[in-house]
């Protein structure tokens, strides 16, 4: 290979440096390569392999030099990392408010209809009442808790036993945990989110309302109803959330990259 | 003033044999090249990217100054500031006792306990 062609492939890849670094050294840079393949003490294998390692050593430490110049300010990193918090409280914000309003909303019917029976049973005891048929009068036939979504009630002795239900999930009258009859009778009301294991198990959440029916036959009163079309907009929300979440990463990355690169300093 | 992240700590090759290259005076690039290449300049084969940019470093942490530039700008001439020296001393003293250190254990080959 000629001498000027060497001289031009080495100029040429002085050009792969960072401007500002090319700018300031590039001249020098190249006379050295000049004065080194001059040098007669030199084998031209030796100066080739020492330019070839020095090339690509220098070259990834002058890029990554460059690169914590424009980005490795405290300043730009403080900010970015202020924006990136805010942005997941307001994404978690995005998720947790829409999630509450939809669940506590999923409560609204079962309130109104647990407090009505709870009602007329404490008048009559849960016995009575039932053989009454204050069931019969409020629903209008058997609820299938596995695939409906309508409101169902369920009628239970101060055991937790089940007396009689207008749903039923496998053909039975399934109970809340035991610890939720304790808590309602010492606080007259509990509202659950609460999955029944019975049969094959459906996975079927029920957002109940358990009252307590207190007089001369206590009992309880449960009303529930199927979760699982607030569920699916739970997950809309929460898929709605993360998008937001990830768009406003990528904006403060964009814009961090943007500032830093323009703003940064300028090393004459 | 020197204004490294952390002063006292040891020179890298390249860092120390530029320093000590610039300990006898004013040099252009590829002088200093040489010297580092020498066994007792430090033996460093030095490649214009990794000498101007250690030089580029070393002029921001106040170790060397630029001196002068041909008219063509395709040399510059770079000379020892005082916290340049200091830390050359510094690392020479740090040297010296690691040195001598080994000296009296032996492990140079024609060294013997002292």
């Amino acid at each position: 290979m000629t001498s000027d062609r060497v001289e031009r492939i080495y100029s040429i890849a002085l050009r792969l440096y960072p401007k500002r670094f090319r700018n300031s050294y590039g001249s020098a840079m190249l006379q050295a390569f000049r004065d080194a393949r001059a040098d007669r003490s030199l084998s031209h294998g030796v100066v080739a392999r020492t330019i070839l390692k020095d090339l690509i050593v220098s070259l990834v430490k002058e890029h990554l030099a460059m690169l914590r110049e424009a980005f490795g300010r405290p300043a730009l990193l403080f900010n970015a990392f202020v924006l990136t918090g805010i942005s997941t409280i307001l994404a978690l914000a995005l998720y947790a408010i829409p999630q509450q309003v939809l669940r506590q909303g999923a409560n609204d019917p079962q309130i109104a209809m647990a407090t009505d029976l709870a009602v007329y049973l404490n008048q009559y005891g849960v016995t009575d009442g039932l053989s009454q048929g204050a069931l019969t009068a409020r629903g209008g036939g058997i609820v299938d808790m596995a695939k409906s979504l309508s409101p169902f009630l369920i009628v239970y002795d101060d055991k937790g036993r089940a007396l009689g239900s207008t749903g039923q999930l496998d053909g039975q009258m399934p109970a809340p945990p035991q610890g939720v009859f304790d808590y309602v009778r010492a606080h007259g009301e509990e509202r659950v989110s609460w999955q029944p294991i019975l049969g094959t198990g459906h996975g079927v959440r029920i957002a109940a309302v358990v009252e307590r029916v207190s007089g001369n036959q206590p009992g309880f009163v449960l009303a529930g109803r199927s979760l699982r079309e607030v569920e699916v907009r739970e997950a809309q929300v929460e898929h709605m959330a993360g998008l937001a979440w990830i768009g406003m990463l990528a904006l403060i990355l964009f814009g961090t990259v943007a500032f830093g690169w323009f703003a940064r300093p300028k090393i004459a | 003033m020197d204004t490294r992240s952390d002063p006292g700590a040891p020179l890298t090759p390249a860092v120390f044999a530029i320093l000590l290259s610039l300990a006898e005076g004013e040099k252009h690039g590829y002088l200093i090249m040489k010297d580092a290449r020498a066994p007792e300049g430090g033996g460093v084969r030095l490649g214009p990217g990794t000498l101007y940019g250690s030089l580029d470093r070393m002029m921001r942490d106040g170790l060397v100054a630029e001196s002068g530039m041909s008219d063509d700008e395709r040399r510059r001439y770079y000379r020892l500031t005082a916290p340049g020296r200091r830390a050359l001393a510094a690392e020479l003293r740090r040297l010296d006792a690691a040195v001598k250190s080994a000296r009296s254990l032996g492990l140079f080959p024609n060294g013997s306990r002292s």
